[in-house]
């Protein structure tokens, strides 16, 4: 690997995280990262191929679409791709019949499955208030009551910023039923492999030309790292300062936001 | 057997060991009362974060079992004798009627997080409460980490979950004052004046009892009632001591064999 910049190598397709890259999710919806509306714009005019990649799953991909949308964003839903669908397809190839801890507004992905029959997993979200000792136990004994347990979750975010605040992400819960039921889960969504590559292949683009932006550095940087990618952190949404001293991971490169890093990657571009 | 060494004390678990929630083991009482004849050096060493030291006390008198406060050492107790140790303010995700044995220390402001069996606390607001004082620095003492306990309608999620959950989103690792830490029964065995070897556990959790027993020397024996599953005995090398159906099934076994 020549070391060196980044953005000295050819980058033909981004991948890019959404909350705290985007935009800051609110109580009101959310509030746009000064600079992201024109770099998203920026970049597709350019010619750069771009794909979204979240872990949100408080929300259908259609619904997420509209509210970025509304504040300004340039997407389209099949150019997001989120762990709903991907836990779907999971279900789908593996016949089984989901119990779900996650938000009410994602159910709608799910309608393709009998949720009244006897549950063969168990799909965790991002449930927030919905998590409480009622929820996790009544999940806790659904996988106990599996040979094997089969317990899928739906990203492993440690936490994420919502409204000026941290907030515990999906992770903890699932490390919880982990940790009671002496399982592991299967992962679906960020930092799995499938999930970096599914969306490479729906652009066209080889790992090594690619380059995700996050601001997750286990999932979002080092995921895409395992995976061939450069790993680009951002100072936005869950960064901590922390972070520029990672144990596990170390980024390709810190930016100060998405703005910054469009302006670096295109001004290489136009050299 | 004729070469089996005595032993001088015996330590007892209570929740799925003598009893579950309100009512005793079937023989547990009298049992308790055949082991009495033998020895008074008996503790009841205990993992249930729910209640307080009178509490505890007051339910089990209620359904029959005679047991002195100072026979009782919980881990709430070790907890307590923690936070003072560090001059910690915590935040106390415990049950109302756990609260009662902090009574006295203050909790304004807090700096540390004290994690119990307590599903009033186990909401995303309080858990999100503590795991940013955790992320800020602040230790996490857990009462213990057990992973599951069983109630009257069935196996339910013990602390451990929970704080497994809070120590992966903040990288902190908990220190952990209950069973099975060596700690806690080195400190149990205390005031009953011999050493681990001549001590005997006899438990239902064959990780938190008898591992945790056997780990400092003591012997360990299982019982199969309460949070007991089936192959449990095999999950632990070396196994444990002994392997009884419940508790009168232990106590004929230290009197045939042990005192």
């Amino acid at each position: 690997m020549a070391s060196g910049n980044w953005y000295d190598s050819a980058i033909e397709g981004v991948l890019l995280d959404i909350t705290g890259v985007l935009y800051n999710s609110t109580d009101e919806g959310g509030v746009p990262i000064p600079g992201s509306i024109e770099a998203v714009k920026r970049l597709k005019a350019s010619g750069v191929r771009v794909r979204f990649c979240t872990n949100e799953t408080q929300c259908t991909r259609q619904q997420l679409v509209d509210k970025l949308q509304r504040l300004g964003f340039e997407l389209s839903v099949p150019e997001v791709f989120a762990p709903a669908p991907a836990a779907c397809q999971l279900l789908k190839a593996r016949g089984l019949t989901p119990h779900l801890l996650v938000y009410p507004g994602v159910l709608p992905e799910f309608e393709a499955f009998d949720l009244g029959a006897k549950p063969t997993c168990v799909v965790v979200g991002d449930a927030a208030d919905i998590f409480n000792y009622e929820t996790m136990n009544n999940t806790f004994r659904k996988l106990l009551e599996m040979d094997p347990p089969v317990l899928i979750s739906m990203g492993v975010g440690k936490y994420y910023r919502h409204g000026g605040e941290l907030m515990l992400d999906v992770g903890p819960f699932t490390k919880a039923l982990e940790y009671a039921v002496r399982c592991e889960a299967i992962v679906v969504g960020k930092p799995d492999r499938n999930f970096f590559l599914g969306a490479l292949q729906d652009m066209g683009v080889q790992p090594q030309n690619a380059i995700m932006v996050g601001d997750d550095i286990v999932n979002d940087v080092g995921g895409a790292q395992k995976c061939g990618l450069k790993g680009l952190q951002v100072r936005t949404g869950k960064f901590r300062p922390s972070d520029e001293h990672h144990p596990e991971v170390r980024p390709d490169g810190f930016v100060e936001n998405l703005a910054h890093a469009v302006d670096l990657l295109l001004q290489h571009r136009k050299k | 057997m004729a070469t089996m060494s005595r032993l001088r004390a015996v330590l007892i678990d209570l929740s799925g060991t003598i009893h579950i929630e309100d009512a005793a083991i079937p023989g547990a009482v009298a049992a308790l009362q055949r082991l009495r004849e033998r020895t008074t050096n008996i503790k009841f060493v205990t993992n249930t974060t729910k209640e307080s030291m009178t509490t505890l006390r007051n339910r089990l008198s209620r359904i029959g079992f005679d047991i002195k406060q100072n026979e009782i050492f919980s881990s709430l107790t070790a907890a307590r004798n923690k936070v003072q140790e560090m001059g910690c303010r915590p935040m106390l995700l415990l049950q109302d009627s756990a609260k009662e044995d902090f009574k006295d220390i203050c909790t304004d402001d807090p700096n540390c997080v004290v994690v119990g069996l307590s599903p009033d606390s186990f909401n995303y607001r309080t858990l999100n409460q503590a795991f940013r004082l955790i992320l800020d620095g602040h230790p996490l003492i857990a009462i213990h980490k057990a992973k599951y306990f069983k109630r009257q309608d069935g196996l339910a999620l013990g602390p451990g979950a929970f704080v497994e959950g809070l120590e992966y989103a903040t990288g902190v690792r908990a220190t952990v004052v209950g069973k099975p830490e060596r700690a806690f029964y080195q400190e149990a065995l205390k005031t009953m004046s011999c050493v681990p070897e001549e001590a005997v556990m006899i438990g239902d959790d064959v990780e938190g009892d008898v591992q945790g027993a056997q780990t400092i020397g003591m012997k360990g024996f299982l019982v199969k009632t309460g949070k007991y599953r089936l192959g449990d005995e095999e999950k632990i090398s070396p196994p444990p001591e002994a392997i009884c159906e419940d508790f009168p099934a232990a106590v004929e076994l230290l009197l045939k064999e042990y005192l």
